[in-house]
């Protein structure tokens, strides 16, 4: 056997980079407005069936064709001429857009812009628009328009919106299952509590203070832009307003810029075109205060997925590759640039959080390889306890599990994690999601907390 | 004539299918040999371009009008069988503009339809295509599955009263009194193939008249009665690619030469192609500069197909033919025209005919030439009728549909499955049974498989080029044992295990052309789960294991050869 | 900063996790950092160690390694390396036989034939070719990777000692023709009641009701491995108690249960010895000259360094892409680590499809120390060491060596890791 000669010098040495598959630049080949050509992406494809091992809808409803049909198999299959009503398997809406099966692919195939772009054409051409499903699903996927009406009564709308006539009614007509309670609204929002604490003035003035008290250089180049979403707006400010204090201990300057919905909701229902109105809007605003040098963060795992992810990989905006490049989850960024691990290790919790908490990491933070971080950040905090409630997908995501047809099959994926949580000690629980935690609380019954908070209860209160 | 005449036709490609066809619809008595299955030779080793005629526009005219003319037949007859891509001449800035021109010039002299487009339309149309691709002409090729369209022709003959033999070797013709009367044929011998026709064992049909339709293979039957047919087998690579980075034929143009085509096909690209004079048509070398050559040089036209999965090459033989007077040194010279050769006229031996030459856009037209002059010499006056009727599978249907309703699939599996079927759809999807997906990167169900079946027996060979399965990414890797499954019981264990290997080496073959990136990983995936989990490589049933030699499991009383541990531990 | 530890484990698969172990149990502090999810989940979820040494099948794989060639990574590391590492497997690992002995199992596999094993996991036990019990292979109608009359006529010609029969039935549920094998074991698992002529019964039950009419005197069943994930010693214990005979699964993949119930196993494991873990995001490359000082990893453009004193290269060989390849050559990705390989790509591979491939052994050229090698034979990076399928120079699939060689090499890595921590 001759060994290939060409082994490069020390000097001329460059690592390959891996192949992580998705190296073609999707263009459009089809006859429909949008639909970018995917069939490349097959390449990648070893028909290894990981994904279909990895999707929860699979699991629990044999309808359901899995990730691999979903993703390489149909791309592969499509037909440039089929701009008919059956191009693509109307079973493209029970996907869930958990994108456990993106995840796990171990080959790189694009699985998740595979699964959102075919749903997008799917629900552009084949969907009707008169249908209460289409006007369901957007009225969910734009939960933010009916949170921003609700926080302007919320204690109206918390009742209004939980009154059992007017739940039957939605069910009725809209299908929007009454087996669930919707999310109290916060009487003060995110937004309201920031302008108080006088917003990015304010807070560099606690950052410099923090800094000094720390033995940083004042003049420290540690500045974020907070992406918050809807669900700290206007649902829990508790985790938005203790991410602020924990960012602000480690001498963080916070900005929240103008922001609109990270379009998750959006994706999931393939309504691509309100997802690009408020991608712009994000992109726009983040995008400006990356080049001077902010990084954005998110508390939310799935708008850090969005903003990184799925962005990049629909839309085609500027700057969209320096946010994606420049957005991390909340606590991943402080475990890359502080001592997060020493300073846990180094504290202790002894007031209501102290306790054991059921943890269950949200399919997007998993996405983002961050299914273990707060198992591991916590091992070492003195008295309390993180128990992983094992790897399953809670069943909600998002507005899936709100679907009266899909109620059912949200809750005997959820099933796994409930049993799970029911071994877990006390009756707390935690995750980075919200919708995970409606799920979580809703199977239960436990009060369920962000792992920010319990960071601000060690490090900051 | 009073008795309608025997005619034994011998080679299953194309040409021979389509001349079984046309004298079986005329009344004759047919009988087709073939020595593999069908389209065994250069058939089932094209890029599948249905000709507009437009690559023969400038030096050979004759040969595009006919391409012309038949590619509007074959669109009616053999729908089922025929994608409409369209196609197009593009132009590099470095391809001679005057060519261009004779081009163009030369698809307005022969009436194909074309139209000269700029290369920014080009590229709207065809978004992969190079960014200084300077300006392209239009013309309608198309894409066209051979395999479906011999098996159609075959099943027709069929219907006309034909008599279809694979697997069938002609190991002599019969000369008696200076005349040909028939062939000698062996037929499979493998051991439980249910092909067409008889099995196994020795026959001699009589005939009144043989035609010799083997291509490449014509020098060996004439051989057989010492006549000399001249053919000149010329090798070509195909290269396919995983998906699709086209949907219209993409010719280069100018005048000739190498990699100057890519064919949308299925769910794949055919990229092609070399013309090498080879000795022999079953054995010449298959190399790697070809297929780097492809690639290569159609990355010119197509940039990303430097980078892209190829899944396999295969190579085909042309059978060219030119009178020996010619003398052609370069076999891109040789014409791509067809020759009848009438033995008795020719060397004075009555009874066979030979056609060589020609391509497999013109196959019915060389059929109808052919039946035109047999049935001539035995006064029968029938009509040639192929190109007024469909084919079966080809007759009214429609592709769109609502195919979870009707048969229970998926889009765009119901809609490959409907398209490989036509007109055959409902009676192959409509039973009612589960139907589950055998191979998953074509889409190819139980029901279609069990079809395929029950024309190819136990031959899964004959079964891949019917449904495409195992035609996909993973070439086999994930469906070969299922289908295997699907021939047992109605073959016993041995037949199957046998017919497994057969496909599973089959599949080898051309994947050994595309061992690199994603195909070498697919390769190593394969061999892991056929070897590791599978254990095909040292299979006990072949490779006898002393089982009592072996663990029998934890804590067990159940040793082999050992039963006194059972007895003792009772005793005790 | 960098995200920092002691032991840098690249990789998540058999090797990776048995390294991480390792050198976790051995006191190192150890991350493991692995892209995505591994090849267990497309194998048997059998420990093969070594079948065949040629084309002689093994009986005893410890007495066989002598016999392999002196660079194969059994010889490197010794035998007595290979028997602690799998003793180590057998003290972390759940739910795993074989280690009464150290002659291998004939396991009869979905293919139809049997295959020679060191370990098997607790569902396929009793399944084991060299017991005489006649068995009963029952397979379900749409599930098209298991075929059980022609998997029982294929295991009767190869010899075994038992009488085989196969029966096909629909699975009690009236699953879709497509369904995925999750949606068995979930069913099973939850033993959710399914509708049997209008009535509503638990899955489990309904099961063995539909095979009891077949059992026939047969003293074992086989079914496709999909028996349960979570719960799949209830699963079987109940089918085994309904039906009042011994109850196995016969493994099958991809995709394969017994795969994934085995990464989790080891995932567990690596849980317990205190290593920390991340999977999701690909290492990309590394800063250092002779010696790693720390390596790239990237999560969607962004680029984070981790530090450790100690490197293990655990990412796999040509199927999980810690090898790779285009028409020009071979290589490692992460640290382009020398691949031997030939120079002609038309060497590569042999014609028949299980001849001699070179490619089956394409991996990176380590010694006994496993560091990594150059072309010309020195120490690629003095703190970096190779494990499992990334090491070329032998050829898994045809030994039936994979998992341990995986074992073995992960132990070996992972300990001499944390002898050299600074």
């Amino acid at each position: 056997m001759s060994d290939s000669a060409d082994t490069p010098t020390e000097e001329s040495f460059e690592p390959t980079e891996p192949n992580t598959g998705e190296e073609f630049e999707p263009v459009q080949v089809f006859p429909d407005e949008g639909t970018m050509d995917l069939r490349p992406g097959a390449d990648s494809c070893t028909k290894c069936s990981t994904c279909d091992t990895n999707c929860p809808v699979a699991e629990v409803d044999d309808e359901f064709p899995g990730p691999k049909f979903q993703g390489p198999e149909q791309w592969r299959l499509k037909q440039t001429d089929d701009g008919d009503e059956f191009a693509i398997d109307d079973s493209i809406m029970d996907c869930s857009n958990c994108m456990r099966c993106d995840d796990a692919c171990p080959s790189g195939v694009p699985l998740s812009q595979m699964h959102n772009e075919a749903r997008g054409e799917y629900v552009d051409e084949q969907m009707s628009k008169l249908s209460t499903e289409y006007w369901r699903n957007r009225i969910l996927a734009n939960y933010r328009t009916s949170a921003w009406l609700a926080s302007k009564v919320p204690r109206i709308a918390n009742v209004a919106m939980n009154f059992g006539p007017a739940r039957w009614v939605m069910e009725k007509t809209l299908g929007v299952t009454s087996e669930r309670e919707f999310p109290a609204f916060a009487t003060e929002t995110f937004s309201e509590w920031w302008a108080a604490q006088g917003g990015a003035a304010g807070s560099r003035e606690r950052a410099r203070d923090a800094r000094e008290r720390r033995g940083e250089p004042l003049d420290a180049d540690k500045k974020v832009a907070y992406f918050h979403g809807c669900y700290s707006e206007y649902n829990t400010p508790e985790v938005a307003r203790a991410l602020v204090r924990v960012y602000e201990h480690f001498g963080y300057e916070i900005v929240v810029p103008e922001q609109g919905c990270s379009g998750t909701p959006m994706f999931a229902n393939g309504m691509l075109d309100d997802a690009r109105r408020h991608a712009e809007v994000n992109v726009s605003s983040m995008a400006d205060l990356v080049e001077e040098g902010y990084d954005a963060i998110a508390s939310c795992t799935s708008c850090s997925l969005a903003l990184r992810q799925e962005y990049p990989e629909l839309f085609d905006i500027d700057g969209i590759e320096d946010v994606a490049e420049n957005t991390f989850e909340s606590i991943e960024y402080l475990r890359i640039h502080e001592d997060v691990r020493g300073a846990l290790q180094d504290a202790e919790i002894e007031d209501e959080l102290a306790e054991e908490f059921a943890y269950h990491a949200p399919c997007h933070a998993r996405n983002q390889g961050l299914e273990r971080q707060a198992v591991e950040l916590f091992r070492d905090l003195d008295g309390v306890a993180v128990e992983d409630v094992g790897d399953s997908c809670s069943g909600i995501s998002g507005t899936y599990g709100w679907k009266d047809e899909k109620y059912e099959k949200s809750m005997a994926i959820g099933e796994e994690m409930f049993d799970h949580m029911e071994d877990v000690e006390s009756t707390t629980g935690m995750t980075e999601c919200p919708t995970c935690s409606m799920q979580m609380e809703h199977g239960t019954g436990y009060d369920i907390r962000h792992p920010i908070e319990l960071v601000a209860a060690a490090l900051v209160e | 004539m009073a008795s309608t005449p025997r005619i034994v036709v011998v080679g299953g490609g194309s040409t021979g299918a389509g001349v079984a066809r046309d004298l079986a619809m005329r009344g004759a008595d047919v009988t087709l040999v073939e020595q593999g299955n069908l389209t065994h030779g250069t058939t089932g080793r094209m890029h599948g371009l249905l000709h507009s005629g437009g690559r023969y526009a400038v030096s050979d005219q004759k040969s595009a009008r006919e391409c012309i003319e038949e590619n509007r037949v074959l669109r009616d007859i053999a729908s089922h069988c025929v994608e409409m891509t369209g196609g197009m001449f593009v132009k590099r800035p470095e391809d001679s503009d005057s060519y261009f021109e004779e081009k163009l010039q030369g698809c307005a002299d022969c009436d194909i339809p074309a139209e000269v487009i700029s290369g920014e339309r080009a590229r709207e149309r065809e978004p992969h295509l190079a960014t200084d691709v300077d300006k392209a002409i239009s013309v309608p090729d198309g894409a066209v599955d051979p395999f479906r369209l011999v098996v159609a022709n075959a099943a027709s003959a069929q219907e006309h009263g034909a008599r279809i033999e694979t697997h069938s070797k002609v190991t002599d013709l019969l000369v008696e009194s200076g005349e040909i009367v028939g062939v000698e044929v062996e037929h499979g011998a493998k051991s439980g193939d249910r092909v067409h026709g008889v099995q196994s064992g020795r026959e001699t049909i009589r005939a009144d008249h043989v035609v010799n339709a083997t291509g490449a293979w014509a020098g060996r039957i004439g051989d057989m009665a010492d006549l000399d047919v001249a053919v000149r087998p010329s090798k070509g690579v195909m290269t396919i690619m995983n998906v699709r980075q086209v949907d219209t034929v993409i010719n280069r143009c100018r005048p000739k030469g190498d990699a100057d085509i890519i064919v949308p096909h299925e769910t794949t690209a055919i990229l092609g192609t070399t013309d090498e004079e080879v000795e022999d048509p079953e054995d010449y070398p298959e190399e790697q500069w070809e297929v780097d050559q492809m690639i290569e040089t159609l990355s010119e036209l197509v940039p990303m197909l430097a980078d892209a999965r190829s899944i396999r090459s295969f190579w085909g033989v042309r059978p060219l033919y030119e009178p020996p007077e010619v003398g052609s040194e370069d076999p891109t010279d040789i014409t791509r025209d067809y020759f009848l050769l009438d033995h008795e006229e020719r060397d004075g031996l009555p009874g066979m005919t030979t056609i060589v030459g020609g391509k497999f856009t013109t196959y019915r037209m060389m059929g109808e030439e052919i039946a035109d002059h047999v049935v001539s010499k035995f006064g029968m006056d029938a009509d040639c009728r192929t190109a007024d009727v469909s084919l079966p599978g080809s007759e009214e249907f429609s592709v769109l549909r609502d195919y979870m309703d009707e048969f229970g699939l998926r889009s765009p599996i119901g809609r490959r499955s409907v398209e490989r079927l036509g007109s055959r759809a409902e009676e192959v999807l409509g039973t009612g049974e589960p139907n589950p997906v055998l191979c998953n990167c074509e889409g190819v169900t139980r029901a279609e498989v069990r079809d395929a079946i029950s024309q190819a027996g136990a031959d899964l060979n004959g079964t891949r080029i019917r449904t495409r399965a195992s035609m996909g990414n993973c070439q086999g890797g994930f469906c070969i044992h299922r289908l295997a499954g699907e021939l047992h019981p109605e073959f016993d264990e041995a037949t199957v295990r046998d017919s497994w290997d057969d496909l599973l080496q089959e599949r080898w073959k051309g994947q050994r052309h595309a061992l690199w990136g994603n195909q070498l990983q697919q390769a190593m995936i394969n061999y892991a789960l056929h070897a590791t989990t599978q254990n095909r490589d040292h299979d006990p049933a072949t490779q006898p294991v002393d089982f009592a030699a072996f663990d029998s499991g934890p804590g067990s009383d159940r040793r082999l050869g050992s039963d006194t541990v059972g007895e003792a531990a009772d005793g005790d | 900063m960098a995200i920092d530890s002691e032991v840098l484990v690249v990789g998540g698969g058999l090797a990776g996790v048995t390294s991480a172990v390792a050198a976790a149990r051995a006191g190192a502090d150890v991350r493991l950092v692995s892209y995505k999810q591994s090849s267990l989940r497309q194998a048997s979820g059998l420990i093969d160690v070594l079948g065949y040494v040629g084309d002689e099948v093994v009986v005893d794989p410890y007495d066989a390694i002598p016999e392999l060639h002196e660079d194969h990574p059994y010889r490197l590391v010794g035998v007595e390396t290979v028997r602690d590492a799998m003793a180590l497997f057998d003290e972390t690992v759940d739910g795993y036989h074989g280690d009464h002995t150290e002659t291998n199992a004939l396991l009869p596999t979905h293919g139809g034939t049997v295959k020679p094993t060191a370990r098997y996991p607790a569902g396929a036990a009793e399944g084991v070719a060299s017991d005489d019990r006649d068995t009963l292979l029952v397979g379900f109608e749409r599930l098209v990777d298991f075929d059980a009359p022609l998997a029982a006529s294929h295991v009767e010609a190869a010899g075994a000692p038992f009488s085989a029969d196969g029966v096909t039935i629909t699975f009690p549920g009236d699953l879709q023709a497509d369904a995925k094998v999750t949606r068995y074991a979930k069913l099973l698992d939850q033993n959710s009641p399914v509708a049997v002529d209008g009535q509503k019964v638990d899955t489990r039950t309904a099961l063995a009701e539909r095979v009891a009419p077949h059992l026939d005197g047969h003293e074992r069943v086989g079914f496709p491995a999909v028996l349960g994930d979570d719960h799949t010693d209830a699963v079987r214990a109940t089918l085994a108690e309904e039906l009042g005979v011994a109850v196995f699964e016969v493994p099958m993949g991809p995709p394969s249960l017994p795969g994934l119930r085995l990464e989790d196993r080891l995932f567990e494991a690596l849980d317990r010895s205190g290593a920390r873990y991340e999977v999701g995001n690909p290492v990309v490359d590394y800063e250092g000259e002779d010696r790693i000082e720390r390596v790239v990893v990237e999560r969607n453009g962004s680029r984070v360094p981790y530090s450790a004193d100690q490197y293990v290269l655990a990412t796999g060989g040509l199927v999980s892409k810690g090898v790779e390849s285009d028409r020009e050559g071979v290589r490692e990705p992460i640290f382009d680590c020398h691949v031997p390989h030939p120079e002609d790509r038309y060497d590569w591979f042999e014609d028949g499809v299980f001849d001699d491939h070179a490619f089956a052994r394409f991996g990176v050229d380590v010694g006994s120390d496993l560091r990594p090698r150059a072309a010309g034979g020195s120490v690629e990076f003095e703190n970096l060491r190779a494990a499992g399928a990334t090491i070329g120079g032998y050829d898994f699939a045809a030994e039936k060596s994979g998992s341990g060689v995986s074992i073995a090499t992960g132990y070996a890595a992972g300990r001499a890791a944390t002898e050299d921590l600074t």
